[in-house]
């Protein structure tokens, strides 16, 4: 808080720095992850839908899928997923350069110049990772209902069926629990992966073991807090 | 409408004490002895280029971070301007810093950032300046140390000497009383050291700044441009020599 507090007395052309490392950050966790995140979420959706009107079709329970669409793909599958994508490409990427930083002295070096690292290396990362979790779980959501859609009529069913069982189970809560998500779960990938990264002491070596340690922590928070949201919710 | 502009170097309301020398150790512990007779006093008065000589286990290494408040001595104090830095909060810390320049051993410049970008890094975080006069300031500085051509380079693409250079141009990009330089001249040329050592001891106004230099061995190349010498031994100042004494 300390940092945020800091962050907030930054000087024009320091925010002006913060804001480059803010928007490479989402640039690479987020508009470079858009075409990864969209295929997963084309590939689940159209698998979870396909099945099911198969297996719920056999005992005449098609009306059920938009609770297996909502429920187990937007509200639970998509975050989970998303987070995870983010944590393997941006969350080893944020793990290695921190560890890095601090094995070459940099961030040393940027506390000798009065520059608070946490600001500086941090701060950027974990509002882009935020900003980027929350904005591929809504591409992952969009992708996945249209998915689901060429499965539902692959296997027959009409577009205004599948729009009507889908926006029957469909809420404004499921909208806020996704950004909720998205805002939790991009603080933990940059959080956890940062702090294992400046944790880093020994040497170079050590580098790997930090992004294992980041990324092992981050999913096991990202799970953690899933299952913290259902309780809520619910 | 123009913004009213507080100060060139935005620091916390931790004030230099008038008259105080630019930077003092008054037995200081480098090595952790516990024996009083083992430890390390030396004053860097205004204008005076310092230089610790010792070998890598001559605790040499330790006063850089202890100069800056990086790390706590373990007894006795290190001042600063009269302030002992490291009983400083953190914030206040880092605000104080930015009256000090530094050049840690391995140069400490930022990997992913150009030789420019690392030049301008204090000077965009810790000056109230606007855009173009930061701009400005940085292209004085990558002139002044011959940077020019390589300032679109990253660290890793650049030559030793030519790191050397910008991380010596950023330790200065604020115009400090005092520097602190850890073997500044590793890996250089006579004359690149000489230079670099000349340019940084001058302020911008052209007066005589505050500097101790940490090294191995002093180099013949440098020795006009150093005021007083002290050779560590196992975290002593054993001998001080002073140019007009003549360098022995």
């Amino acid at each position: 808080m300390r940092a945020v507090r800091a962050a907030s007395r930054l000087t024009r052309a320091g925010r002006w720095v913060m804001l480059r490392v803010l928007i490479n950050q989402i640039r690479f966790t987020a508009l470079q992850a858009i075409g990864l995140v969209a295929f997963l979420a084309a590939i689940l959706a159209f698998l979870v839908i396909s099945q099911s009107i198969r297996q719920l079709g056999r005992f005449g329970a098609v009306d059920n899928l938009g609770t297996i669409m909502v429920v187990a793909v937007i509200r639970e599958l998509g975050p989970l997923l998303t987070a995870l994508i983010v944590v393997s490409r941006s969350g080893t990427a944020i793990a290695a350069e921190m560890a890095t930083n601090r094995v070459m002295g940099e961030v040393t070096a940027l506390e000798a110049m009065g520059i608070d690292p946490y600001i500086y290396l941090v701060l950027p990362r974990m509002l882009g990772a935020i900003v980027s979790v929350a904005t591929l779980m809504v591409v992952f959501d969009a992708v996945a209902l249209l998915s689901g859609y060429v499965a539902a009529t692959t296997n027959g069913m009409a577009l205004s069926r599948y729009t009507a069982i889908v926006l029957r189970t469909l809420s404004a809560k499921d909208v806020w629990l996704t950004l909720a998500k998205g805002v939790f779960f991009g603080a933990a990938v940059a959080l956890f992966c940062s702090y294992h990264g400046l944790a880093v002491k020994a040497g170079p070596t050590e580098i790997p073991q930090a992004v294992t340690r980041g990324v092992v922590a981050t999913i096991v928070a990202i799970f953690v807090l899933s299952a913290l949201f259902v309780a809520v919710a619910t | 409408m123009t913004e009213r502009r507080t100060s060139v170097v935005l620091g916390p309301g931790v004030a230099e004490l008038p008259g105080a020398p630019p930077l003092a150790f008054r037995e200081v512990d480098l090595l952790g002895r516990a024996d009083k007779a083992g430890r390390f006093s030396v004053v860097v008065e205004p204008g005076a280029v310092v230089a610790a000589i010792g070998d890598e286990e001559s605790g040499i290494e330790a006063l850089g971070p202890l100069a800056l408040g990086l790390t706590a001595p373990l007894a006795g104090a290190v001042e600063v301007f009269g302030v002992p830095i490291a009983l400083l909060p953190y914030y206040d810390l880092l605000g104080f810093r930015r009256h000090l320049g530094y050049l840690p051993q391995g140069d400490g410049l930022l990997q992913n950032l150009t030789l420019k970008d690392n030049v301008a890094l204090p000077v965009r975080f810790a000056t109230d300046h606007r855009l173009h006069e930061v701009e400005a300031r940085v292209a004085q500085l990558v002139d002044d140390f011959r940077l020019r051509s390589i300032a679109a380079l990253r660290p890793a693409q650049a030559t030793e000497e030519d790191r050397r250079r910008a991380a010596m141009a950023r330790a200065v990009a604020l115009n400090p009383k005092l520097v602190v330089l850890e073997l500044p001249f590793v890996g250089l040329t006579s004359r690149a050291a000489k230079e670099l050592l000349d340019r940084v001891s001058r302020s911008d106004d052209g007066s005589a700044r505050a500097i101790l230099l940490t090294s191995r061995d002093l180099t013949p190349a440098v020795r006009d441009l150093v005021t007083h010498a002290v050779r560590v031994v196992d975290g002593v100042a054993i001998e001080a020599q002073t140019r007009e004494s003549g360098w022995r």
